[in-house]
């Protein structure tokens, strides 16, 4: 009997589903959290009566064939790149971009990865680094004496050095952008490392060639919205259910015909 | 008397494979653009020999057959989604997709870009364009994409939109004639003639859910199963009135 198989793969696609939904609701208030969404395709098709097939010696076709689907199949899980909201925060080294670009981060290994999470701490060396302690690129170092530190839209990062009252410029945070962002590959702590899906990255300055500005202050919040995540839930779960009735009233079928033979 | 089993059993086979059509409905309830299937059925009268002069002319027997699963192209519930490659379309209208196998065509319109900066559906085939695929260059962002299907960017510095492409949307004089190839995709027979579209419109940052109605598919699946159940029983009360037939029948008085 097709249709318990064919449900079933409707079961396996909505754990899948509720699976995603809840990483999502999981990471509802991390830091530059970008929300995931299960995408379904059907599956192949049975051509039972294949459409423009002859019908009769007279040369009519069939106008409409008998196909029977297999179900579902999970096709990926892309990554919906909006914007999240800001929050103001208070804390000088908090920085949120409105807009495109993703801040790139050194890992031990010299490797690069990229993050929306904006939560910066100094290292001892004054080194601006980000919640694991890699160095944020370009690395930006702050004195230590330092007061009055400002990250203006464009990424600049100016102190008020003892002895000057005027800013003194310590850098730029750069941003870096992909074609294809949403092929960007997920590695856990909040970062991002480039594949081929996603493009080679391109570096540039914030509040200028397309690229977002900077907010200092602010952190951005997963774009995660509860309301829809928790229907989407109800959804998922429904149509797990109704999975399952179907399995039943196809296995109800299969036990009437068992049952006709005594 | 043989009949009656025969007639139940053709029956029976198309309501197996009725529950088919309806547990694949369900199980894509959550397919972006999937669209639900129905399922027709004919009689079938059964030849009868072509001499009738016999005593008691030869009758016609009904079976029941499959004749066709109806693609229900009815819209389905949009959803917003806020991601700029997600289209919509609202009408009647596919979106051209190229695959290894030639143009197919589709209702999902949740996109994506590839390595190489083409639109491409989420398995990775190219939508066309009236020039082919259509190409983004590393430097595009705000793609927007208008309600006739014209993308345009901003491109690098310039503040300026760029057009890149017009997303074909095409229509069919009989678009029941598509086939379902699976992976969201129909095929056109060699006959089909798709018609660039000009009703259909894009909605940019909205997907099409699927148009299964869980209330018509459970209904239907009740309805599927309870007429099973009943020729099942049918069948077994003819087995055992054949029985007690052969018993009564056989039974010699002493």
């Amino acid at each position: 009997m097709r249709a318990l198989y064919t449900a079933a793969t409707g079961m396996a696609a909505q754990e899948l589903n509720v699976q995603v939904i809840s990483n999502n609701i999981a990471n509802m208030r991390t830091t530059g959290y970008k929300k995931q969404r299960a995408a379904f395709q059907d599956l192949i098709y049975d051509h039972v009566r294949r459409v423009g097939a002859q019908a009769s010696d007279q040369g009519t076709m069939i106008p409409v064939g008998v196909d029977i689907g297999g179900g579902v199949k999970t096709v990926g899980t892309p990554r919906l790149m909006g914007q999240g909201t800001l929050s103001i925060t208070g804390n000088d080294l908090d920085v949120a971009i409105r807009g495109e670009g993703f801040f790139k981060i050194q890992m031990t290994d010299g490797t690069f990865t990229y993050t929306r999470d904006g939560s910066f701490s100094t290292d001892s060396q004054g080194r601006i680094v980000n919640a694991q302690g890699n160095l944020l690129q370009p690395t930006i170092t702050i004195p230590t004496a330092s007061s009055q530190l400002s990250i203006n839209s464009a990424g600049q990062v100016s102190v008020i050095v003892p002895g000057t009252t005027t800013p003194t410029v310590l850098g730029t945070i750069n941003l870096t952008r992909f074609i294809n962002k949403a092929g960007l590959n997920p590695i856990g702590d909040n970062l991002f490392t480039e594949t081929p899906a996603s493009g080679p990255p391109q570096d540039g300055i914030a509040n200028a060639d397309g690229f977002g500005d900077m907010q200092q202050r602010n952190l951005e919040q997963a774009n995660v919205e509860v309301v829809t995540e928790i229907s989407d839930l109800i959804a998922a779960q429904r149509a797990y259910e109704m999975n399952a009735k179907v399995i039943s009233a196809a296995d109800q079928m299969l036990q009437s015909t068992s049952g006709m033979f005594r | 008397m043989e009949n009656l089993g025969l007639v139940g059993l053709s029956r029976q086979m198309t309501l197996r494979r009725q529950m088919d059509v309806v547990a694949n409905n369900i199980a894509n309830i959550n397919t972006v653009g999937f669209k639900a299937e129905r399922m027709l059925f004919q009689e079938y009268l059964s030849p009868t020999a072509h001499e009738d002069n016999f005593v008691g002319r030869d009758r016609r027997v009904s079976f029941v057959q499959d004749r066709a699963t109806m693609h229900d192209f009815a819209g389905g519930p949009v959803e917003p989604t806020k991601n700029p490659l997600d289209v919509a379309i609202d009408g009647n209208a596919f979106l051209e997709v190229q695959t290894p196998a030639g143009t197919r065509y589709t209702r999902d319109g949740s996109l994506q870009i590839n390595n190489q900066g083409q639109l491409v559906t989420s398995s990775g085939f190219p939508v066309l364009g009236n020039n082919g695929p259509i190409v983004f260059q590393q430097t595009d962002h705000d793609i927007n994409i208008s309600q006739d299907g014209t993308v345009t960017v901003l491109e690098g510095t310039n503040r300026v939109d760029s057009v890149r492409s017009k997303i074909r949307m095409v229509q069919f004089a009989s678009p029941q004639q598509l086939v379902k190839e699976g992976s969201n995709l129909y095929s056109a027979g060699p006959g089909a003639n798709p018609q660039q579209s000009v009703t259909s419109k894009l909605n940019q940052g909205f997907i099409e859910r699927s148009n299964v109605s869980s209330v018509t598919e459970m209904t239907r699946m009740i309805e599927v199963t309870r007429a099973y159940t009943e020729l099942s029983n049918m069948l077994q009360s003819q087995g055992d009135s054949r029985r007690t037939a052969i018993e009564k029948l056989a039974d010699v008085p002493a």
